[in-house]
């Protein structure tokens, strides 16, 4: 099992540098999530289920609500491209 | 743990699933592939959570892979309300 949990650890690795590199918002939010799901993935595999389910309500549920929610009354979506959302266009109406 | 061959191809099999729906995570396009692929993401480790659970012989993970599948759920609806725009 010891290559799961290096897959999972490179997912968390590779997932975290995207959240720094993507320049659209929402696709920063999923890929937050991602590593929440691969930490408590390697929670589980290394047989700690209390800190998993831990991990899972908070990382799974309540990050990425409270930042889609957050993207939402700010305006920083932006659907096409990776392009950086044009803040002064949607936020100051907002 | 030592698994039978059943248990390392069911291993094998969750791990290409997860390396897949990862490759899609990195190099989509657009934010809704990468949101769409973060959600299949969520239901391969909901299933992957259930597997470790028979491997291990421990009914405890259940739980674990029920709490995530739930709030896993609301968090990808959360994002999906926020890439339809709109002030809530």
């Amino acid at each position: 099992m010891i290559w799961l949990l290096g897959l999972l650890i490179g997912m968390m690795l590779a997932a975290a540098i995207a959240v720094l590199v993507l320049e659209n918002h929402i696709a920063a939010v999923a890929a937050t999530s991602i590593v929440s799901l691969a930490l408590s993935v390697v929670f589980v595999l290394l047989r700690a289920p209390d800190v998993a389910m831990t991990e899972a309500a908070v990382g799974a549920g309540l990050s990425s609500l409270i930042l889609a929610l957050s993207l939402r009354r700010l305006g920083l979506w932006q659907i096409e491209g990776d392009k950086h959302p044009e803040i002064a266009k949607e936020g100051v109406d907002a | 743990m030592t698994l039978t061959v059943l248990e390392q191809i069911s291993a094998i099999l969750v791990g290409l699933a997860l390396l897949l729906g990862f490759i899609r995570l990195l190099l989509g396009p657009t934010a809704p592939d990468r949101v769409v692929s973060a959600d299949t993401l969520s239901v391969i480790v909901t299933a992957a959570l259930v597997a470790v659970g028979a491997w291990l012989g421990n009914a405890l993970y259940l739980d674990v892979a029920l709490v995530y599948g739930a709030l896993a759920f609301v968090g990808i609806v959360a994002v999906a309300r926020a890439i339809e725009g709109g002030h809530s």
